[in-house]
């Protein structure tokens, strides 16, 4: 009784451990301006305010920033997991030729560090008149993410029994029917998981879409909350305001596939 | 647990109905988006840095202002500093690029000029006859041509609260020895003497460098030092660490583990007695402590060696590859114009001077003295970074902390700076 008691003072010290900076944030988050400036950061809170999360909406433009966020994240969530699931089903379940030099292949791409692509890709994007918008974000993600996903998608659709498939051609159904009838519904754990996981990857990114995006008004949030820091001076209140506000989505997609992001961390880890 | 669950559920549908509403006017703009990135023909657009709350809503008066006169529309886009700073090569290289864009005046602007993107904006100079020698100077390329407009500028100083001051019973200091025993006294008190804040801000020690530079060997020699043409294992540059070290034991030793921002509440709070710091510092001071806010001028080491200020100097330039020249320098000439100036000024801060002599700066006692001490000097600096480049920087960030930490390597750490330096000129 006394060592689980212990075990959990232990694991409740550690996890408060875990939440204290985001505890934090959110208490610099209702401090007013003059409050911080006089006190410090570190300081207990002297004062409570709301208005932080108004400038953080009004004055940074939040709200535009989080539907750019949202245009982007969601079409490219979609488009690249379509086409992942495509390209995982043709190569697990058909004998395509050098299929297994094609998997290599994308994977490749993944290997690279994204920052030495930064300047190809941005002269790129000019190149084909793409510059600046976020059709070239979306673009961006979903090539960066599509060899990954097929490459986990590849194999959890390798493990789908042989005899489901033969079933289906028997009721006389086309590879495009076995797809979406019968392989893409069995998929769809492996989906969600990496829906999730590539909800957050896209929606926190930062590098690319300062790398091909210029204007102020289709930045997307993350860089939107950069844009709240001053050449010198930061109102550190309202970017930790701005910051809780754009955790909002995430932390939501989170709840609804918390069950698949752990049940993604472990896909592939065991056959 | 089902109670929570359920939590969990109306939170999301409360979520996700808000989703829903925003997505509705979100597919309503976003066709629009693709083609539009580029500025149409009589609209200009002007790629601005200046991201804080303040300064960004003076940008958009600014703008506003020079809309209603006619001519080229111009078209504001404000991108965080951060970002700005980084792309900035990227924004000038690309095929089309914005017109005009917020920068700094001296060898941050030429570094440009040398690589022969900025626009050649001498005959805009034809209506700044009256702008000072230095401003001329600071906005002429390596190549003789006016690449820049300054339209303002800040100066640095020793800031202090003047009710501590009284309090501790000292008076701002005109000379070093003057300025070591205030020291004494503050510490006396069992208070940080001076403040600093090099976590995350290390480039502020560079202040120190510099000022103790152009007061001991004067600013022609610490300008070529920063183009390259000396060295740091100069013993003239010696001495200004050995002059340093006299005074960093009254250094706030807490001082390198917070940002200049922290270490302006520290000294607003009366946990430290002086900072060397840009004005642009009170943009986070609490409004109410302004008032008690004042500053010396950094005291005199050496009386022979000519009086030099650091005044860093803002304005714009603007892209070769402009489409409409001269809409473009229009816009330009009128940035240069006290009007404009003026509006800007009392829409930020108001700790920035205009660089136009006859552009009204805010009316307040601290703003009139600053202006009185630049207007005063012989010589005027910006700061390291601009003086040099933005690479060297990081070498001087790398070689002061270090100092700070073990005053007595001083012989290693110069060495160590010139072979830093000199891969940065060399590149």
């Amino acid at each position: 009784m006394i060592r689980r008691t212990g075990y959990h003072v232990a694991m409740g010290l550690i996890s408060f451990l875990w939440v204290a900076p985001i505890l934090w944030v959110i208490v610099i988050s209702f401090r007013s301006f003059d409050d911080v400036a006089a006190n410090g950061l570190g300081s207990l809170p002297h004062s409570f305010t709301f208005s932080t999360y108004k400038s953080a909406w009004e004055d940074a433009d939040e709200f535009r920033a989080l539907i750019n966020s949202l245009l982007v994240t969601i079409p490219a969530v979609l488009l690249s997991l379509g086409l992942a699931s495509v390209a995982a089903y043709g190569l697990a379940r058909y004998s395509i030729p050098f299929r297994r030099t094609i998997l290599l292949l994308m994977l490749m791409g993944n290997l690279l560090p994204p920052q030495i692509l930064l300047i190809p890709i941005s002269r790129f994007v000019e190149l084909i008149g793409y510059y600046d918008t976020l059709i070239a974000l979306i673009a961006v993600h979903v090539g960066f993410g599509l060899g990954f996903y097929t490459f986990v998608l590849h194999g959890f659709m390798r493990d789908l029994p042989r005899e489901i498939q033969e079933a289906a051609t028997i009721d006389g159904a086309g590879p495009g029917k076995i797809y979406s009838a019968v392989i893409l519904p069995l998929t769809r754990p492996a989906l969600a998981a990496l829906g999730a996981l590539s909800f957050t990857w896209i929606f926190n990114d930062l590098l690319w879409s300062i790398t091909v995006i210029r204007s102020g008004e289709k930045m997307p949030v993350t860089p939107a909350l950069l844009g709240l820091q001053g050449l010198f001076v930061s109102s550190w209140n309202v970017i930790a305001a701005g910051t809780v506000i754009a955790a909002v989505p995430t932390v939501a997609v989170f709840l609804r596939f918390q069950k698949h992001f752990v049940g993604g961390l472990a896909i592939g880890a065991v056959k | 647990m089902t109670a929570l669950a359920a939590d969990r559920r109306t939170f999301l549908k409360g979520l996700g109905l808000l989703g829903a509403a925003t997505l509705v006017p979100g597919c309503a703009t976003s066709s629009k988006s693709p083609g539009s990135g580029s500025a149409a023909s009589g609209e200009l657009a002007l790629q601005s840095n200046l991201s804080s709350e303040q300064a960004k809503a003076a940008m958009e008066k600014l703008v506003a202002a020079y809309n209603k006169t006619g001519g080229s529309q111009v078209k504001l886009n404000t991108v965080a500093s951060e970002i700005f700073r980084t792309q900035l090569p990227t924004y000038l290289t690309s095929a089309n690029p914005p017109d005009v864009y917020t920068w700094y005046a001296g060898s941050v602007a030429d570094s440009y000029a040398k690589k022969d993107l900025l626009l050649d904006v001498s005959s805009v100079w034809d209506s700044m006859g009256n702008y000072s020698k230095a401003m001329q100077t600071l906005s002429t390329s390596s190549a003789g041509q006016k690449i820049f407009v300054p339209t303002s500028y800040y100066w640095w100083g020793m800031f202090y609260r003047k009710s501590n001051f009284a309090k501790w019973g000292v008076t701002p200091p005109k000379t070093w020895a003057e300025f070591v025993a205030v020291c004494k006294t503050i510490q006396s008190k069992g208070i940080p003497p001076i403040g600093i804040g090099l976590g995350d801000t290390p480039w502020v020690a560079s202040a120190w460098f510099d000022y103790l530079n152009i007061r001991i060997n004067g600013a022609p020699f610490h300008r070529q030092l920063l183009a390259g043409q000396g060295n740091f294992t100069d013993p003239k540059v010696k001495a200004v660490f050995t002059k340093w070290r006299e005074v960093l034991p009254y250094f706030d030793p807490k001082g390198k583990s917070f940002p200049f921002q922290e270490a302006t509440s520290a000294l607003l709070a009366g946990k430290t007695g002086m900072f060397l710091i840009g004005t642009f510092f009170a943009d986070s001071a609490p409004k109410d402590a302004l008032d008690d806010i004042d500053f010396f001028q950094f005291p005199i080491i050496d009386p022979a060696v000519p009086v030099a200020e650091e005044a860093p100097t803002d304005g714009y330039f603007a892209s070769k590859k402009v489409q409409d020249v001269d809409g473009t320098k229009k816009f330009l000439t009128w940035l240069a114009t006290a009007e404009a100036q003026e509006i800007y000024v009392q829409n930020s801060s108001g700790t920035a001077i205009p660089a136009n002599p006859d552009g009204k700066s805010a009316d307040t006692p601290l703003v009139r003295k600053g202006k009185a001490m630049i207007e005063g000097a012989a010589e005027i600096t910006q700061f390291f970074n601009r003086d040099s480049s933005d690479a060297l920087q990081p070498t001087a960030d790398a070689a002061l902390t270090k100092f700070l930490d073990k005053p007595d390597q001083i012989d290693k750490i110069l060495a160590d700076w010139q072979a830093a330096a000199q891969k940065v000129f060399k590149a």
